[in-house]
């Protein structure tokens, strides 16, 4: 049914008000029509007065529209009235619903692991979740509206913006923290408007840099006695040699397979470790393992060190094997790295809840920028003096993992000249008195 | 950001079109100081040439900007804060190009470092120390423009006597190693430019921030010791 043109309220308004024509009328016809005409007018002031009234009532209500405020009228009034009291609730209501769509569309962008800015068609930055504002140092609040440009203004970035080509994301380093590797991309949507991603890289940077220098370290480290190998093959074959020449290079020889055959060994001994299930729950008896560790130090030593041992008598929970493997190649580095008539002290120590296994030395120390790198694969701090000495590079790397499996962590304290102390901290599940 | 509403919106965009411009060439700027401090602690002195180059542009931006402030001033007499956003830029621009001719000095300096041969005194590290502080002071400064946060500009402001003090210490340092060894003479010298340039550097970045708190109140802070926002 089409609306009709005129609510029925509305006839029924106008009917009442015809009604109040039909008294004057009659009193104009039996006293005269001057007092008809009087009475018309009084009846049409009044109804004046009543719309008046209502009127002002809507326009009071119309400053500050509110559904809580009332807005009551009569006849026709009441219906505009409530129609219109209707109307702002709806409105409201539906207001409140999209915020809350809103809200909710926020908080996801915010649960994004990602930095996320949105920008509109000038580039201006329109809105970012948290995390794009601690990688490229904006701030929501005040950065509303700013072309983004104006705050990340590494030029690569702004040739990215403006160069037009989206399809590859750009490497780039944080600007207030070029520690921060980011991977940005630029995703157009609706129209003109643009969606920034910031993808936080730095990890997997790292970790292809690892494994691109895992593989040319390993290559090296076997070509280099294998090169010294084929060089005394050739000689022994081709020269006449003295018998007691012979045997030296024989001997020179089995020096650089054992020394390939130790690489072998400690890569197998990795790979191993990162394969493994996890260790078991055995007793490790912590005194009397270090004892033999020791006994072995004092005899690679050879008396040029003194060497000190103060243990608790508590055990570890964990894989024997690993855990001598990660104690014994401390105490070896420290003897190898001590200049002799040095001092090495070997401590296992209730710390708290947890215990503390130590070796320190007072040898010739690391330069703090190599500590940080020192448990990477093949990594060496001085490469002339740690081939010297018979290490594989990979000591370090084995420790590390040994610890990390049995959820100790290796912390690394020293200074160059000062000595150095390797410390791994056990959590008290792995402990046991 | 403070927008002002202007008659004619071209006008705003003509304005917020040269903030980017100086805050582009702002960032260029920027990443010539690093690369240049890279060729000092790598001894890469193949980007030399690239920085040199660069140069050219940092120029070319001081050259366009110029031209869009006369433009500006010419077509739209800007008034008030306009005014001051204006005058602002052309200070700012010119404290640009200087940063960038320094960023070209350290490069050829380092260069000139490492022709000497094998550096015959100890590789002065502390310099990547200060030349972060510095380049830190012109990026706040450089964002306290693109924000006109007064707060952030008098804290650039502070920082200045940070990087004077840790050049001193540098220059007392070179100066005792020269008197150790005067072979070591000729690169000292060398390094002390480099410091130089660093610490003038940060005595930019410092004037970048007083322009801006000119360009946000109208109050020239320059040459007083009074800077608390």
């Amino acid at each position: 049914m089409p609306p009709a043109i005129v609510s029925p309220a509305l006839t029924q308004t106008l009917a009442l008000s015809l009604l109040g024509a039909i008294p004057a009328l009659v009193l104009g016809i039996l006293v005269g029509p001057a007092w008809g005409w009087a009475l018309m007018a009084l009846v049409v002031f009044l109804q004046l007065l009543n719309a008046l009234r209502y009127f002002a009532r809507l326009e009071r209500w119309s400053r500050n529209p509110q559904p809580t405020a009332e807005l009551e009228g009569a006849g026709a009034w009441d219906e505009v009235f409530s129609r219109l009291y209707r109307h702002e609730k709806e409105l409201r209501s539906a207001i409140a619903t999209r915020d809350a769509d809103l809200a909710m569309v926020e908080s996801a962008g915010q649960a994004i692991v990602d930095g996320i800015v949105t920008l509109d068609i000038d580039n201006r930055i329109s809105w970012c979740n948290k995390v794009a504002e601690k990688q490229l140092g904006l701030d929501l609040r005040s950065d509303r509206g700013q072309p983004i440009a104006n705050l990340v203004r590494e030029p690569a970035f702004v040739a990215y913006l403006t160069g037009g080509n989206y399809r590859l994301p750009l490497r780039l380093s944080a600007p207030h923290n070029p520690e921060l590797m980011l991977s940005i991309h630029l995703l157009p949507y609706a129209g003109g408007f643009r969606l920034m991603q910031a993808r936080d890289v730095t990890q997997s940077e790292r970790l292809d840099r690892m494994r691109r220098d895992f593989v040319a370290n390993v290559s090296h480290e076997l070509r280099t006695p294998l090169t010294i190998l084929g060089g005394f093959l050739e000689t022994v074959r081709e020269l006449e040699l003295t018998p007691a020449e012979h045997e030296r290079y024989l001997g020179l020889m089995a020096d650089q397979s054992d020394r390939m055959l130790r690489i072998v060994q400690d890569l197998l001994m990795l790979s191993a470790l990162e394969s493994a299930p996890k260790p078991g729950n055995d007793r490790v008896r912590m005194v009397a393992l270090l004892e033999k560790l020791k006994a072995d130090a004092v005899a690679l030593s050879a008396g040029k060190h003194e060497i000190t041992l103060d243990a608790d008598s508590v055990d570890i929970l964990g894989a024997e094997s690993e855990l001598a493997s990660a104690f014994g190649n401390l105490i070896s580095n420290a003897v190898r790295y001590t200049p002799a008539g040095g001092r090495i002290d070997i401590s296992w120590k209730r710390c708290g809840t947890s215990a503390e296994y130590a070796v320190t030395d007072d040898g010739i120390g690391i330069a703090p920028e190599h500590i940080p790198r020192l448990t990477e694969r093949f990594y060496r701090a001085d490469n002339g003096r740690s081939r010297e000495s018979g290490g594989t590079g990979l000591g370090l790397a084995i420790v590390k993992h040994a610890l990390t499996r049995h959820q100790a962590t290796l912390d690394i304290a020293s200074r160059p000249g000062n000595g150095s102390r390797f410390s791994a901290l056990f959590p008290p599940a792995r402990l046991v008195d | 950001m403070t927008e002002s509403t202007h008659q004619s919106k071209q006008f705003d965009e003509e304005l917020s079109g040269l903030r980017t411009h100086v805050l582009e060439m702002g960032g260029l700027v920027e990443s010539q100081i690093r690369s240049a401090i890279d060729v000092y602690v790598t001894s890469e002195t193949a980007i030399v040439k690239d920085i040199v180059e660069n140069d050219h542009r940092v120029n070319a931006y001081e050259k366009i900007i110029d031209d869009e402030t006369v433009h500006v001033v010419a077509r739209r007499q800007p008034t008030a804060s306009d005014l001051r956003l204006v005058m602002g830029i052309t200070k700012i621009v010119t404290d640009l190009e200087r940063i960038g001719d320094e960023a070209k000095k350290i490069a050829k300096g380092a260069r000139r470092v490492y022709e000497h041969g094998q550096l015959t005194l100890p590789r002065v590290t502390e310099i990547r120390h200060v030349a972060d502080e510095a380049v830190l002071m012109l990026r706040r400064g450089l964002d306290a423009f693109a924000r006109l946060d007064v707060q952030l500009a008098s804290e650039v402001i502070h920082a200045d006597a940070k990087v004077d003090t840790e050049f001193k210490a540098l220059v007392r340092q070179l100066i005792t190693y020269m008197m150790e060894d005067p072979r070591t003479i000729s690169t000292a010298i060398d390094i002390v430019w480099i410091c130089r340039s660093i610490e003038r550097i940060g005595d930019h970045a410092k004037n970048i921030a007083e322009h801006v708190i000119y360009i946000a109140e109208g109050r020239d802070v320059r040459h007083t010791k009074e800077t608390s926002a």
